[in-house]
């Protein structure tokens, strides 16, 4: 019984920390527009294996609703407001999102590249 | 902040159920997700069936879910059992509410609370489910936990707590089938079998998921095969 009650209390402790680790770990924005349907910039390119934050501003009078399979994300992004979709840590690609409501003009890709090094840009 | 003191107090609560008792009977039921999306309506039927050495007990539920906001959603059931004459009829009334704790990949790991209030028909005859929700993604690969505290009470029942633990390893394989393993656990009861899942969408918010599995028990009776169905139209 104790060796379960210790199990349930390092797991709790493990999934704790990790809890504090991802919210004090920074990460970077991207800033994204929804206008008259349409996603700018359509194609948004973030480094590897890191977790990123879309912000979305929908400027449109109607909600749309992000939905992306490869990137298992659907939020709802109310009209003439802005949300936040946190994607990541992803594997280089490329990966598609649309809008729920206007899929045919509200599309966009997400680029996944891995960053270059500093030493290689200085070059 | 407000996130950190949320997930502080439900893994807190997590703990306390635990640490209390163990479930009696079997819960073969829908394993929950965390999220919940703003605006969604929905219409569900689920159907669980399960054969053992006693027979066969056949399970239905009809539900209305409404999200009434970007983090709660609130969803009515009736619930429907064929009885010992094998009578269909209305056996319970069940209203239940989503918590969306995190966001959606903002933390390590997606958090969610589920509440439930039950009423057999007739009959004076209570249950309180509360638990955690939890899903973690692994690249295409999802895991999702379901850790719940009913405590069931009645004139005709003794009072007690149970713990009910419910698993779904998902591969994320095309919007319209996904493959998983569910496994389920409670006291004398422990199930895994496969399961699938679909989505099929419409235009706008309006979609059809269905899931399917086949849990078979492993708690030592000679046949205990448990037949999960469910619809969803979302809109």
């Amino acid at each position: 019984m104790n060796k379960s009650v210790n199990k349930v209390v390092g797991g709790t402790a493990l999934c704790f920390g990790l809890f504090c680790q991802s919210l004090l770990a920074a990460v970077a924005e991207y800033q994204v527009q929804l206008k008259d349907h349409l996603f700018f910039p359509s194609q948004i390119t973030i480094p590897a294996n890191q977790k990123v934050k879309l912000v979305i501003h929908n400027q449109d009078d109607t909600p749309e609703e992000f939905d992306s399979f490869s990137l298992n994300r659907d939020k709802v992004i109310f009209a003439n407001n802005k949300a936040t979709i946190f994607i990541g840590p992803l594997q280089p690609g490329e990966y598609d999102f649309f809008g729920e409501y206007n899929p045919n003009t509200a599309r966009g890709t997400v680029i996944v590249e891995h960053q270059k090094q500093k030493a290689a840009d200085a070059n | 902040m407000k996130t950190f003191f949320r997930i502080s107090g439900a893994l807190l609560y997590c703990l306390f159920s635990i640490s209390i008792s163990w479930a009696d009977g079997i819960q073969v039921d829908k394993v929950y997700h965390p999220y919940v999306l703003a605006n969604e309506r929905e219409l569900e039927w689920r159907l669980t069936s399960r054969q053992n050495d006693d027979g066969n007990v056949l399970a239905q539920r009809f539900a209305y879910g409404h999200a009434v906001s970007e983090y709660w959603t609130i969803e009515g059931y009736i619930v429907g059992e064929r009885d010992d004459t094998g009578d269909f009829g209305l056996q319970a009334y069940e209203i239940e509410v989503r918590w969306m704790l995190t966001d959606q990949g903002e933390l390590w790991a997606d958090w969610g609370m589920l509440f439930e209030l039950e009423k057999q028909h007739k009959e004076d005859t209570f249950e309180f489910t509360s638990g955690l929700l939890f899903e973690k993604e692994f690249t295409r690969t999802s895991l999702t936990i379901n850790a719940l505290l009913v405590y069931e009470w009645g004139t005709n029942i003794q009072n007690e707590f149970e713990t009910e633990f419910r698993l779904k390893y998902r591969y994320r394989y095309l919007p319209a089938l996904q493959p998983s393993i569910e496994i389920y656990t409670g006291e004398d009861f422990i199930g895994i079998g496969p399961g699938f899942m679909g989505i099929h969408r419409y235009e706008g918010q309006k979609q059809l998921k269905w899931e399917l599995a086949f849990i078979a028990g492993l708690n030592g009776d000679s046949k205990d095969h448990t037949l999960r169905f469910a619809l969803e139209y979302e809109f």
